[in-house]
């Protein structure tokens, strides 16, 4: 994966570096070039000055082959060469001189610069040499290259530092971007606020919140579309309940219709129920309860509501069902509070043997919240499975008909309402309490 | 007892025709809102039992126009969804009770029986399996025999007939019996209603105790 950052630093801090020592290079040359031509004109000035004294003095100045002292230090020598190049007066360190000017060279294995003037002499020509060593010049130009390199470094580091800032800074909305991203959950498709984004990267968000308005539009279809066909079934299946009752009533003493008529009703209960829970797992979705208004509500009333329907289910299966329901205020969504009290009770009566016993308990607690309590005394649900009950489409008894939808139902409204949901044993015997504590 | 059935569904207003007409009930029955708009007015029914998703005009503007020619006609509303909305709605609209699809069949007859009640002219005489209580002559047999019946045992059975296939709770019992704060606990329902028990011996009813709330009294031994 390539990174903005590096890219930008590559083409930022990679010219800067070439041209920073292009400008060294040129500083260099303008502050050296100076020195050297001072120093020259220096030298120029001691040949022509010393070329006029051997004019007027003869070669009396040049006895020693020594320079005069310039002020700085140097060594230096002098001498008088013929135009064939013989020494005529001075020292004999100095090579014999290839024509006025200046130029380089080495004596006694140092290096001098030399600089030459030619003088008429005894109706000939000879030559001036002076040559002086570099020792100063030496000096001034590593002087310039030091304060060069500390200059130019001090000034590199500061300006990939800048770089690398301006390049972080510039980058801080994408960071916000993902961050905002990342506090969503799975299930959030709003847009994302554009709120303190750069013009630069508007387009992005507008492409992405365009991308997130299809996914929820389509979400929103499917859920509809789910929504509808479940409650496009509820008319049939009430249609073919109700005719196979009546069959049923009807063939109640013909022992083989009776048999497979109660199959058939057995069926469409199931049918009916699936279709029910779809439906409440639709509603449970965090998505729609964030709409949902909490409004206060008694549990034991709720249960209330749903005895009828659990009672005729309990008798059926000859279930002793019980109630011991005191008040228990909290705030909730009340058609998904009856849900959660449906799915636990109709799981006890499911699971729970012909001839068994539920109890459904509801009450306040000291701590000022309340609880709903669903105790059977069926075979139970080993530890080792407890943790699993509650995934969707898990079924712990392939004899039981059931969707494995129930108790996740269960469990995501008691989420939804920030409730506990825990699943204990008896105290005495076998059986499941399911207890939800609701804060 | 005269019912309109209102109900698109050829297979559920069939269904729910015998199944109403099973117990003892005169059925009519509409297809769209429209006819069942006429019918509400050319031949009142008892109770209106509507659907709300109909061709036409739907099962809230049946109500909506039943309420506006103040018509008090007891309406049950069936609804397919049980969006919180449709509840709120039909309730707002001056339905008198809904009943979401499918629904248990005790349980529709029962609320047919409870709003023909609340609506109809007060009738003096209750009767479920052999039982007959006659309040207007203050009389109550199980077959050709004779009840005896105490003061409160009376008002215990007459509200749980006047109830019955719903589960009642005890407290219920307590408000209707004894409405203006009279000394009655629930465990004197209890002694009551196992007086009760007793009694109807052999009344071809089933009175059953839900523990821990209340009771059920349903016909059928």
């Amino acid at each position: 994966m390539s990174s903005i950052r590096l890219r930008l630093l590559k083409w930022l801090v990679g010219p800067i570096l070439v041209f920073n020592l292009g400008a060294a290079a040129l500083t260099y040359l303008l502050a050296w070039t100076p020195a050297q031509l001072a120093f020259d004109d220096g030298l120029r000035a001691a040949a022509s000055a010393l070329a006029g004294r051997v004019r007027a003095e003869g070669l009396a100045p040049l006895t020693s082959g020594r320079a005069p002292d310039d002020g700085a230090g140097e060594t230096g020598w002098t001498a008088l060469h013929a135009s064939d190049g013989r020494l005529l007066a001075g020292s004999a360190a100095l090579p014999a001189p290839a024509g006025p000017g200046l130029r380089d060279a080495r004596i006694q294995g140092e290096p001098v610069r030399i600089a030459v003037a030619a003088l008429d002499w005894q109706g000939g020509t000879a030559q001036v040499s002076v040559a002086r060593t570099v020792r100063a010049r030496g000096q001034v130009r590593s002087a310039i290259v030091r304060s060069l390199v500390l200059l130019e470094g001090v000034f590199s580091l500061a300006l990939i530092g800048l770089v690398w800032f301006s390049v972080g800074n510039g980058l801080a909305p994408l960071a916000r971007l993902r961050a905002r991203l990342d506090a969503r959950g799975s299930a959030e498709l709003a847009p994302l606020d554009d709120s303190g984004m750069p013009r630069e990267l508007a387009p992005v968000v507008d492409a992405f919140n365009a991308l997130l308005g299809r996914i929820e539009a389509g979400a929103r279809a499917q859920d509809e579309f789910r929504a509808n066909v479940a409650h496009q079934l509820r008319t049939p299946l009430a249609g073919l309940k109700l005719q196979l009752e009546w069959l049923a009533a009807r063939h109640a003493l013909d022992p083989d219709s009776a048999r497979s008529l109660g199959l058939m009703l057995q069926a469409n209960e199931r049918m009916i129920r699936q279709t029910n829970q779809l439906l409440s797992l639709e509603r449970a979705e965090p998505n729609r309860f964030a709409r949902a208004r909490l409004l206060p509500v008694d549990l034991a009333e709720l249960v209330a509501e749903s005895i009828q329907h659990f009672v005729e289910q309990a008798a059926a299966k000859d279930i002793d069902l019980g109630f011991e329901l005191d008040g228990a205020p909290l705030q909730g969504d009340r058609f998904l509070l009856r849900d959660l009290v449906d799915n636990l009770v109709d799981n006890a009566l499911r699971y729970t043997p012909a001839g068994g016993r539920v109890t459904v308990a509801c009450g306040a607690l000291g701590d000022g919240g309340s609880f709903l309590r669903v105790e059977d005394n069926g075979p139970g649900i080993p530890a080792h499975l407890r943790p699993r009950v509650f995934e969707r489409f898990v079924r712990l008894d392939e004899q039981t008909t059931g969707s494995g939808l129930g108790l996740a139902i269960v469990r995501d409204i008691a989420n939804l309402h920030g409730a506990d949901l825990v699943l204990g044993q008896p105290a005495a015997g076998s059986g499941a309490v399911f207890t939800v504590h609701f804060p | 007892m005269h019912i309109l059935l209102v109900e698109d569904d050829a297979v559920l207003a069939d269904g729910l025709n015998r199944t109403l007409q099973a117990q003892g009930m005169q059925v009519e029955i509409a297809r769209d809102g429209l006819q069942a708009d006429s019918l509400l007015q050319r031949n009142p029914p008892l109770v209106a039992v509507l659907d709300i998703g109909l061709p036409g005009i739907d099962g809230f503007e049946v109500v909506r126009r039943l309420r506006a020619r103040g018509d008090a006609t007891p309406v049950l509303l069936l609804t397919a969804r049980d969006a919180v909305e449709d509840r709120v709605r039909g309730l707002e609209t001056g339905a008198d009770d809904y009943l979401v699809k499918p629904f248990a069949t005790p349980e529709l007859v029962a609320r047919i029986r409870a709003l023909a009640r609340r609506h109809a002219p007060k009738s003096n005489v209750l009767a479920l399996g052999n039982i007959v209580l006659d309040s207007g002559a203050r009389r109550a047999r199980v077959g050709e025999r004779a009840l005896e019946l105490s003061v409160r045992e009376w008002a215990v059975l007459e509200y749980l007939l006047q109830h019955a296939g719903r589960v009642v709770s005890k407290q219920q019992i307590v408000d209707a019996i004894a409405p203006w704060g009279e000394d009655l606990t629930l465990n004197a329902v209890e002694v009551y209603v196992s007086r009760l028990r007793l009694k109807l011996d052999g009344a071809g009813v089933s009175l059953r105790t839900i523990r821990g709330f209340g009771y059920l009294l349903e016909a059928g031994a």
